[in-house]
């Protein structure tokens, strides 16, 4: 007989699976909106807008977040304190870094005067890059919750690996839908 | 009329206002004097699979009574040619009949089925509950606050008014610049999340707490088509949502998605339709459930063709993705999309009308039993046959230059979403209501209820069909003597009224009942599921012990074989229910957010969204699993 947190935690992690299949397709149907109205027939072109050092930053910054969130996941195989604090540590750090660059691009380019009213490629930009920013920021202030009520010990050690592991699936698709935002939002008009 | 202080407001709002305050009045000294405001807390705490139903049966026919309201007053609009009645002439008729559409669709159809899966999905498969509880009370506080932000509207005097698919560019702030239409965003919106919510704790339940043995495959067809109809909303409701989002940073933010030079309306009539045609059948199929069910009950015998029964759920599931621009005939997308839609709406005939024939069939040297609930699927039957065939004359793309925007569209609909989807929810209502009360509504109401609305329904909506082929364009709020409708818009009128009065037996039932009848017993129709193996009520955890099943039916053929279905050894572990007023007090700030978007008061926005945040750290410290985790790691 399997135990009950086992049980109760499949449940959870089939609903947050599903869960994300909804956020896949609101983030397909953002997607189709920006090939849709992208290029622009008029205003400014996304070659004109687009600054690949910031692109490479931030991808750079997100992508190895996925990585040392690995370190922690090994950490919760084994119930090494150390390595989950390492793991969060360090995402929180790269996560952090990406937001920061995030709203540096954003900035720069409003300060350009490419704001999201100009045309439609700016309008979808802003409202598919910007809903995956602001996932980002939820991840962060998740991970801080997270690395508080590990700090507590208050919670039993099943309930804290399950709260852990949900989120590890949250941030991982995060980065996945990143890498669709570099295939489709910047690629095509960056390379 | 003109308030002091107020101002200009039209007559009928003052009215409902009046109206909303006395109501509002003996409704609260009513509740004092009979001492219900603990039931009232116990509810508003509740994460219970039946009790979260019927919170979303009572909601829904609240809704369902404002939104009848709306119809009679479209109905007496057009009772007469050159009519004049009351203030429902152009833009205020406009209002009638968007939040008619919307209500009816929304925060009528959707809860009158979700209720039902709540109260019988569970006790159909031996689930003890839904597997998400909390998640569950947040769908419906949400579906609630979505509802009552709609409804507000109309209070203020802003009631959306760009027609129930909010087409573009009427619905930008261009045209509409009054925050009505913003109403229409912000309440579907918050609903529709409770719905995708509703979707996922509905798909879980099915896939991961099945009694033992209850295969997939021995599911009685209500629990298939709320899995079907769960998918569905998985992938229609997000782009519902996004489209919603789209068109909200049009109206408030400045954007041009779907308005003029650069912008595209037709997006927006693709994104809400991919949407809306799954809805169609996120709103039939669980009807489509329940009287299979219902039908094989009271026919004494098992349904006849079950797995084509679960294909044709399926296949109309899949079809149901593929003909979302048979609304957009008429748009000129061109002539190879033209045929391609038509040619999948017209498929979509093959698998309902296996469903059809089963169900003659399942009827077919049965003993028939007509009680209440078996009336309404025999009412069902010829009823969505009509509109299914009025359906498939649509889907002819080169006639539907003719038929588009015409009244015999409108009939089409409400034979489809009345016959199947209202049909169905009363029928369910009838079935399901001892083990929604313990109580068993009245026979002889029942069929007064069945037979007025049946015919006020039929008297309503047939001669539109022909108003509709001689002309009658939808959205119209007056027509002239030499149009020639007169008498068949004046025949609509009084089968409106009928169906009206047919909700009063209905009404009077369900209050009759509550107040003045004794307990029901566990299985009173002689089922033949799971759900009719527990207590009326169902009890809080009904299946202890859990029972082991073995076929299809496995409770009809263990009363015939005279034994008891046998117990199952190592049950799962069953959801923990909580009691919490984080579900209603989230909803109440998610609200207030709204409010703030709808005005666009920037303190509002802030205030609402932050406390929504914090109800997501009070949630994760708060977390019922914490106690049976810890139980279990001391053992």
């Amino acid at each position: 007989m399997k135990q009950v947190s086992e049980i109760l935690y499949q449940d959870k992690k089939l609903g947050f699976f599903i869960y994300l299949i909804v956020e896949a397709v609101m983030f397909a149907t953002l997607f189709a909106t920006y090939i849709i109205f992208t290029p622009p027939s008029e205003g400014v072109q996304p070659d004109e807008v687009y600054e690949l050092k910031t692109v490479i930053l931030t991808s750079v910054f997100l992508l190895s977040s996925s990585g040392t969130l690995l370190v922690a996941e090994s950490g919760l195989k084994h119930w090494n304190r150390m390595k989950i604090w390492l793991g969060l540590g360090l995402t929180l750090l790269l996560g952090s870094l990406f937001m920061g660059f995030e709203v540096h691009e954003f900035y720069k380019y409003a300060s350009e005067g490419h704001t999201i009213t100009v045309n439609n490629f700016l309008s979808s930009f802003y409202v598919l890059v910007g809903l995956h920013a602001s996932h980002v920021a939820f991840g962060l202030a998740w991970m801080i919750l997270l690395m508080l009520q590990f700090k507590q010990q208050k919670i039993p050690e099943s309930l804290f690996i399950e709260k852990h592991k949900i989120f590890n699936y949250y941030w991982h698709f995060v980065d996945a839908i990143w890498v669709m935002i570099i295939l489709i939002v910047y690629a095509p008009y960056l390379f | 009329m003109n308030i002091p202080f107020i101002g200009e407001v039209p007559s009928d709002i003052v009215v409902a206002w009046i109206i909303s305050i006395l109501l509002g009045g003996f409704l609260f000294s009513w509740v004092t004097k009979a001492g219900k405001w603990q039931v009232i807390m116990k509810y508003a705490q509740t994460t219970h699979h039946r009790k979260i139903g019927v919170m979303y049966l009572l909601l829904a026919v609240v809704f369902f009574i404002r939104g009848g309201i709306d119809a009679l007053f479209i109905r007496t609009q057009l009772a007469v040619p050159e009519n004049d009645f009351w203030v429902f002439q152009s833009q205020k008729y406009n209002e009638v009949f968007t939040t008619h559409g919307t209500i009816m669709i929304f925060f009528v159809a959707m809860p009158l089925l979700i209720g039902l899966m709540n109260v019988a999905l569970p006790l159909q498969i031996g689930a003890n509950d839904l597997a998400f509880p909390y998640l569950n009370a947040v769908s419906f506080w949400l579906f609630a606050a979505g509802g009552v932000i709609f409804n507000m509207a109309f209070f203020f005097n802003a009631a959306p008014n760009a027609g129930w698919t909010m087409y573009t560019p009427l619905a930008t702030d261009t045209f509409t610049t009054e925050p009505n239409n913003n109403y229409y965003i912000l309440g579907v919106q918050v609903s529709g999340l409770g719905t995708i919510f509703t979707a996922i704790n509905m798909i879980v339940t099915i896939i991961r707490l099945r009694a033992p043995g209850m295969k997939l495959s021995r599911m009685p067809l209500f629990s298939w088509s709320a899995l079907i109809t769960s998918v569905l909303i998985l992938v229609a409701f997000p782009v519902l949502t996004i489209a919603l989002l789209l068109l909200m940073f049009d109206r408030l933010y400045g954007t041009n998605f779907f308005m003029g030079e650069v912008g595209d309306p037709v997006y927006w009539q693709h994104l809400f339709w991919i949407f809306g045609h799954p809805e169609v059948y996120i709103i039939v199929l669980p009807a489509f459930g329940i009287f299979s069910d219902i039908i094989s009950n009271f026919s004494t015998k098992r349904v006849y063709g079950y797995t084509s029964m679960v294909a044709a759920l399926a296949l109309i599931g899949l079809l149901g993705f593929m003909v979302w621009a048979h609304h957009m005939f008429t748009v000129g997308l061109g002539s190879m999309a033209n045929t391609f839609f038509a040619i999948t709406t017209m498929l979509i005939a093959v698998p309902t009308g296996i469903k059809v024939f089963n169900w003659l069939f399942t009827m077919r040297k049965g003993i028939v039993k007509i009680r209440t609930p078996m009336l309404f699927a025999l009412g069902f039957i010829p009823t969505f046959v009509i509109g299914g065939v009025t359906g498939v004359m649509l889907a002819v793309a080169a006639a539907d230059y003719q038929y588009h925007d015409s009244y015999f569209v409108v009939a089409h609909f409400h034979y489809t979403i009345i016959g199947g989807t209202i049909l169905g929810s009363f029928a369910g209502i009838y079935y399901w209501f001892p083990k929604m009360t313990g109580k068993m509504l009245n026979e002889k109401l029942g069929k007064w209820h069945f037979w007025l609305f049946l015919i006020g329904f039929h008297l309503t909506f047939m001669p539109q069909h022909f108003a509709g082929l001689n002309g009658m364009p939808r959205r119209v709020y007056t027509y002239m003597w030499e149009d020639h409708i007169f008498l068949l818009n004046f025949v609509s009128t009084i089968g409106a009224f009928l169906m009206g009065a047919s909700m009063l037996f209905f009404i009077w039932n369900i209050y009759y009942t509550c107040r003045f009848t004794g307990g029901a017993a566990a299985d009173p129709w002689n089922g033949r599921t799971l759900e009719w193996t527990v207590g009326s009520p169902a009890p809080e955890h009904p299946f202890e012990p859990m029972p082991r099943i073995d076929s299809l039916d496995a409770y009809w053929y263990a009363k015939i074989n005279k034994k008891q279905l046998p117990e199952a050894e190592d049950v799962r572990p069953s959801p923990i229910a909580v009691e919490t007023f984080q579900p209603v007090l989230l909803a109440g700030v998610i609200g207030i957010m709204s409010i703030g978007f709808i005005y666009g008061w920037l303190w509002m926005q802030i205030v609402g969204a932050g406390a929504s945040l914090a109800f997501f750290v009070i949630r994760s410290l708060t977390d019922e699993r914490k106690r049976v985790y810890e139980r279990e790691e001391e053992l």
